[in-house]
């Protein structure tokens, strides 16, 4: 286990590498007059040339590439080109908004996913059509389309939850709760309704195998059957498509907290590309790619403990 | 122009010396004392700066303190617009004491009735403001605290308003005024803005068929304004073709008349000034300013066989724009005080005249207008913009209605020179 670790965390570090080293050369090459842009129409020749200048824009891009990298290595992501922040305050401010509800919608997903999938494949009939026929309704229709119907009802017409903005749970628990519910069910719906049918799947093709007919045979309950041996064989997939949702559930953030105007990292990623803030975008670029990494390693460690075979892959 | 953190100014006679007096008693929330020193010292980092505005700085030459109280600024040559400009950014002054903190862009001291609750603040999000003890002027505090939230997109902020999650909301897209008005807020609203097209290329350098004012005014002719207006901004504004703002005494009314939307005049100028055939031109679109607005320019020059082809630049627009990379943009001007305006869009080095176009007879009334006395740079302005208007060096189409809305809680009153209201202009209701 512990080699497995290690070359996976060696792999992780190149990863980080490679991604940061084609972001940096993307954001280069479509930068364009950045000086201009920070300064805005007032400002004159001189001092674009004096604002890019200080910036380091007027050296070559590998120069301004190994600063940065050498920067970053020790800590120091520098600040953002328009508001002065520092990235790593900007990030990790906005990272407990984006995990919050990446996170909450994970969970969510999964308790939808493991009730409705182990339900339809159990009970067969209108229970299972309906159940595939949400499903395949929940993967169709659009988050944010989803979103905004949320708001309208919920937070406009009913005034039960908020329609915009974000209460850390530190401040408030009942204000974050008001203001977390709509994003996250917003978030989990496509998610929850794809991994609802790999597990009504794997749920439908284990109790075909024939340890299932030994198990039955010897007289053990249908509930004991499922939740001891089935369920534990179905979830290896799941967390495998579980893992591609997360990831996915990164990029959908974007989308839901720019409807829910949430102050997280999809947000933040929007304002900076769109305004060539290279600084927080790369800031971005490096806490992105972490994560995933170390969901990714999380996910394949738990399905190492289920499942020894795993891990001589 | 009321007195505030100046309490009198005065130019001498040649208008190269101000003086400004400070007033007493007034601190920073660090505690440091904001006195003569400390002004000088804001000013004169303002002018070294890299800021976006240290170009109202241009025309100063020193800036020294002169005791406790008074403030001393000489200047290369006359310039009207500069208390105007002391009004606005580069009258801002900082504690002396924390120019050097690193944290400032995050972290800010100043002298205001409000300061920044770093803790509760995400940047580019949400702000929030408290009410500053020890402030001179208990008057202008109207609240305990202030939220100010940033929206990135029309329809998120427009279900803010609609939840009741604000008080206050800065409109910027049309179809959303009604919409505010039926959840009951009020609309206050002030004409700041002229969007149009902007004739760059006066001396014909790039597109030699814009050298000529004929085509000019042929474009002019082209635009039906009062159909545009209603079709963009859906008839929140007021038609004109002038560039200067209502409150100037260089409007006139009349001046507005001069170009109707009359297709066959139009065309009878492109012939005289023999394109008959028309011509191509390449112009910016941005998404920023609407889509519809493109296909009806392009529609409407097209009329007079002006063939214009848009060209989206991205996030290079102003940039481009400026390089110079066109000949004659669509594009919204803020209209400034007389001065400032021809600062900003007019004069030979203004930097909306990307092309650095020179008319003798513009910089003469420029040149006379710097020195004059009141009443004749009431007559030069007038001049200035008739002529302007005569050589067709914008086809501007209308001002847009700038609208600040407010719930039934909240009052405001609108500045007619800026965009958005001071601070101190909110008010409960």
């Amino acid at each position: 286990m512990l080699g497995f670790l290690g070359r996976r965390i060696v792999s992780g570090v190149v990863l980080v590498f490679a991604i940061t080293t084609l972001a940096f050369l993307l954001l280069y090459l479509g930068s364009g007059d950045i000086a201009r842009r920070i300064l805005g129409q007032t400002a004159t020749q001189e001092q674009v040339t004096a604002k890019a200048h200080e910036l380091g824009l007027d050296r070559p891009i590998w120069e301004q590439y190994t600063g940065w990298l050498g920067n970053a290595l020790s800590g120091n992501l520098g600040r953002s080109w328009f508001s002065g922040q520092l990235v790593i305050d900007g990030v990790t401010n906005r990272l407990t908004v984006t995990l919050s509800l990446v996170i909450g919608a994970t969970i969510i997903t999964a308790l939808i996913a493991v009730v409705l999938g182990v339900w339809a494949a159990l009970a067969g009939g209108w229970v299972d059509r309906t159940i595939q026929f949400l499903t395949v309704l929940g993967m169709a229709v659009p988050g944010f389309l989803i979103a905004v119907a949320l708001v309208v009802v919920f937070a406009i017409n009913l005034g039960w939850f908020n329609a915009t903005g974000y209460t850390s749970i530190a401040d408030d628990a009942f204000a974050w709760a008001r203001s977390v519910t709509l994003p996250i069910v917003a978030l989990s719906i496509g998610g929850a309704s794809a991994v609802t049918q790999q597990i009504r799947g794997s749920v439908v093709d284990a109790l075909q195998r024939d340890y299932v007919r030994t198990l039955r045979s010897r007289g053990l309950s249908t509930r004991s059957v499922v939740f001891k041996h089935v369920l534990r064989n179905a979830v290896g997939p799941a967390l495998a498509v579980l893992n591609v949702q997360f990831v996915g559930m990164l990029g959908g953030a974007v989308i839901v907290e720019q409807v829910f105007q949430m102050p997280g990292l999809g947000q933040l990623a929007v304002g900076a590309t769109t305004q060539g803030d290279v600084p927080i975008v790369m800031g971005l670029v490096v806490t992105t790619a972490i994560i995933v990494i170390v969901v990714n390693l999380v996910i394949d460690i738990a399905q190492g403990l289920l499942n020894p075979k795993v891990r001589l892959a | 122009m009321d007195p505030y953190l100046a309490t009198e100014w005065k130019y001498d006679d040649t208008e190269t010396t101000l003086t400004l007096t400070i007033r007493d008693g007034v601190t920073f929330s660090d505690g440091e004392k904001l006195d003569a020193e400390a002004v000088a010292v804001s000013m004169n980092r303002f002018k070294s700066g890299t800021g976006p505005d240290a170009g109202y700085m241009r025309n100063v030459d020193t800036i020294k303190a002169d005791g406790a109280t008074s403030v001393v600024v000489t200047f290369t040559a006359p310039d009207p617009a500069f208390l105007n400009y002391l009004t606005r950014t580069a009258g801002l002054v900082m504690s002396p004491k924390a120019v050097s903190n690193a944290d400032l862009p995050t972290n800010p001291v100043g002298s205001g009735p409000y300061t920044l609750d770093v803790g509760a603040t995400v940047t580019e999000t949400s702000y929030t403001f408290v009410q500053r003890e020890g402030y001179w002027n208990k008057d202008v505090q109207h609240y305990e605290k202030i939220v100010m939230r940033v929206f990135q997109d029309p329809t998120s902020m427009l279900n803010a308003l609609r939840a009741n999650e604000l008080n206050y909301a800065k409109l910027a897209v049309a179809d959303t005024f009604d919409q505010a008005k039926a959840a009951g807020w009020t609309l206050n609203k002030n004409e700041l803005d002229f969007q149009g097209l902007l004739l760059f290329d006066r001396a014909g350098t790039q597109v030699k068929e814009l050298g000529d004012v004929r085509v000019r005014q042929a474009i002019n002719h082209a635009i039906d304004r009062p159909a545009l207006l209603q079709a963009v901004a859906l008839g929140f504004g007021t038609v004109s073709t002038q560039v200067f703002p209502t409150t100037s005494v260089a409007y006139d009314k009349s001046l507005d008349e001069r170009y109707p939307y009359d297709v066959a005049k139009a065309k009878s100028l492109m012939k005289e000034a023999g394109y008959e055939a028309g011509f191509n031109i390449t112009m910016p679109s941005s998404a920023v300013l609407g889509t519809t607005v493109y296909a009806l320019i392009t529609q409407a020059l097209g009329e007079i066989g002006i063939r214009v082809t848009n060209e989206d630049p991205g996030s290079n627009f102003i940039a481009d724009m400026l390089a110079p990379k066109w000949s004659a943009c669509f594009m919204a001007l803020e209209q400034n005080p007389d001065w400032q305006l021809t600062q900003f869009m007019i004069a030979k080095d203004a930097v909306f005249n990307p092309f650095k176009y020179a008319d003798p007879d513009v910089d003469a009334m420029l040149n006379e207008y710097r020195t004059a006395a009141q009443d004749r740079r009431t007559e030069i302005i007038k001049e200035l913009n008739k002529h302007i208007v005569e050589q067709a060096w914008f086809a501007p189409f209308y001002r847009v209605e700038g609208v600040v809305a407010t719930d039934p809680k909240t009052a405001v009153k609108m500045l007619p020179t800026n965009t958005l209201p001071n601070i101190y202009d909110i008010t409960p209701a």
